[in-house]
């Protein structure tokens, strides 16, 4: 069935090919194998090719195999995303919980981390590490709870979105990492759940829709067809959210407090760098363009001036 | 190639195996076992010069091991065949193996693989794969087979301190010749100059292995590729010595890819 595939996804949509079907393919199969089993059947495939009767291997499974199959169809005829059949998706070195409703994390936002790691490290002195922060959009709640992980032992991080299933998933992952104490999830738009003893914020990162509105339909059917449009649609020119995470910042930040924000790539990064440095009044400084790996400017970062 | 591996695992579950179905829906959990998983595990991919991703159904990421071998030390660098090393940069500390990961990383180039279009939010394809280039020797590593980005980078970083192992050659003094700690242990308990300071002895998994891969190479560089010669400096028996290279496939196939540039027979 996958094979079958070929380039047809890729041509049609820029969609999965054959090779990382055949990659999720196997990845399925590890993960409904049970506690115990061997972690990858590669070893069962390379023993029998080498002609050895002993390969036969008993193995158990969390899932009967006409599930596994029905699972299969589904990824292959209506093009659901690998992450809602199995229910998780693999994310720095976590393990996330998804489901439909909320977007599944993309590696791309994986730098976030590296980005908010590096800050500790440095700005230790100020306090950063036992500070408040906030992630806003968390979806799965990817980022708050990366971030809950690296703070001290005072830190904290307030994770608000507006989707309840977006909510009810960071719940749910938040105590998998038994995170509750640190990693507070609340309901509603950006900053709005945040109380009045919330608004010094030691730092603040978010992933926000930024794709422009038009450009929704001609995404890749994994994403258009089965992931929330609340999570991806930025509007018109796809800044509508960042721009308000932008004037947000320049408030809610305390001094020398650090942001990050993704965006759609090169134009967005630099349109938003030009904005913070020209139209807020000098209230955000340090005001850096990243790139992901593959080379595309994708994520603006800075502090609040002291 | 990669397909029909992938395929022939998926045959073979549906006639092997008995089903016990303790859910009808497994769920997340079942992941989360091999998280560390791919921070031990050297894999399945080839370490190339390119950016072709070369599955293999076998652990056999150093097949391509290519013909630079990099001399740690700039007066000793010799010909050896054709691992001839081409470079006029001058000095190379060849300690690579003994920084941090922090260091070791501020040495490389890090990209990913050429994703066709916008990325982020617009894709759900998960080519995590990281390539990672070592600017001083040149060598690259990448991983791919992970599902997320930074276990991949971890994974290439591993894999980057292996072939540096196998690639970087320090020169070795044979006269008064007395093996490093690193190497003692990963020799077998029955090594004559295996002292108690040395411990138990320590296999691939262990992030100290590398180093006592390097050594151990170094030293058979420096005989010519005589096993005898070298067990009879690691106080083993030829056999042992023998047995401990083909145990690695790394291993293995590093000296014998040296051995043939000295048209020697290779170890089986
Ligand atoms: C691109 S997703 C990012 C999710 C997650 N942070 C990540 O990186 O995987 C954007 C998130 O913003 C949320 N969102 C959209 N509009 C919002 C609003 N007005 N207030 C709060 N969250 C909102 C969406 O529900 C979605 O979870």
């Amino acid at each position: 069935m996958a094979t079958s595939v070929g380039s047809k996804f890729l041509d049609l949509d820029n969609g999965p090919d054959s090779t990382l079907l055949h990659r999720e393919l196997n990845w399925l199969i590890q993960d409904s194998l049970g506690e115990g089993e061997p972690a990858t059947l590669s070893c069962a495939a390379s023993a029998s090719s080498s002609g050895s009767t002993s390969s036969k291997k008993v193995v158990k499974l969390r899932t009967c195999l006409d599930d596994l199959y029905r699972l299969w169809k589904e990824r292959i005829e209506d093009r659901r995303p690998f992450q809602y059949l199995v229910g998780c998706e693999h994310w720095r070195d976590l393990v996330l919980s998804v489901e439909e409703g909320v977007l599944i994390p993309r590696p791309e936002t994986e730098l976030i981390v590296d980005f908010v790691e590096d800050v500790l490290a440095e700005n230790y002195g100020d306090g950063l590490k036992e500070g408040l922060w906030a992630d806003l959009g968390t979806g799965s709640g990817a980022l708050a709870i990366a971030i809950g992980r690296i703070l001290g032992c005072n830190g904290r991080v307030i994770a608000t979105d507006l989707s309840p299933v977006a909510v009810a998933v960071t719940e749910y992952n938040v105590k998998r990492y038994c995170l509750q104490d640190k990693v507070k999830v609340k309901q509603g738009s950006w900053f709005e759940p945040l109380e009045e003893s919330e608004v010094e914020l030691g730092g603040i990162v978010s992933n926000p829709p930024y794709i422009p509105s038009d450009n929704i339909a001609g995404l890749q059917a994994e994403v258009s067809k089965h992931e929330p449009i609340l999570a991806l649609d930025g509007g018109a020119n796809g800044m509508k959210d960042l721009l308000h995470l932008c004037n947000g910042a320049a408030s809610m930040l305390r001094p020398g407090g650090f942001f990050a924000f993704e965006t759609n790539g090169e134009q967005q990064s630099q349109f938003l760098a030009g904005y913070m440095e020209s139209e807020l009044g000098g209230r955000l400084v340090d005001i850096k363009i990243e790139s992901d790996l593959a080379g595309i400017p994708r994520f603006v970062k800075g502090f609040k001036a002291r | 190639m990669a397909s029909s591996v992938f395929w022939k695992s998926w045959i073979r579950i549906g006639s092997d195996l008995v089903v016990v179905p303790p859910y009808n829906r497994f769920s997340w959990r079942c992941c989360c076992y091999r998280t560390a998983r791919w921070y031990k595990q050297p894999n399945c991919l080839a370490a190339t010069g390119n950016n072709k991703i070369n599955f293999c159904a076998k652990p056999s990421w150093v097949t391509s091991l290519s013909n630079d071998i990099w001399w740690g030390n700039s007066d000793s660098r010799r010909c050896c065949g054709s691992n001839v090393n081409g470079s006029t940069n001058g000095n190379y500390k060849s300690d690579y193996l003994r920084i941090s990961d922090e260091e070791l990383m501020s040495q490389c180039e890090m990209d990913t693989f050429k994703a066709s279009g916008p990325g982020g939010q617009h894709r759900n394809k998960r080519e995590s794969a990281v390539r990672l280039k070592h600017t001083p020797t040149g060598i690259i590593a990448q991983a791919v087979e992970d599902r997320s980005q930074h276990k991949n980078r971890a994974s290439a970083l591993s894999r980057l301190r292996t072939l540096i192992a196998l690639k970087v050659r320090n020169p070795v003094e044979l006269d008064a010749y007395v093996p490093p700690q690193e190497l003692l242990q990963i020799l077998p308990a029955s090594s004559t100059l295996r002292g108690s300071r040395s411990g138990p002895q320590i296999g691939p998994n262990n992030p100290k292995y590398v180093l006592g891969l390097q050594a151990l190479l170094d030293l058979i560089f420096a005989v010519n590729g005589s096993i005898k010669d070298a067990a009879v400096m690691l106080g083993l028996s030829t056999g042992a010595l023998s047995r401990l290279i083909l145990s690695d496939d790394s291993l293995r196939m590093a000296v014998n890819e040296f051995r043939a540039s000295k048209s020697m027979k290779p170890l089986k």
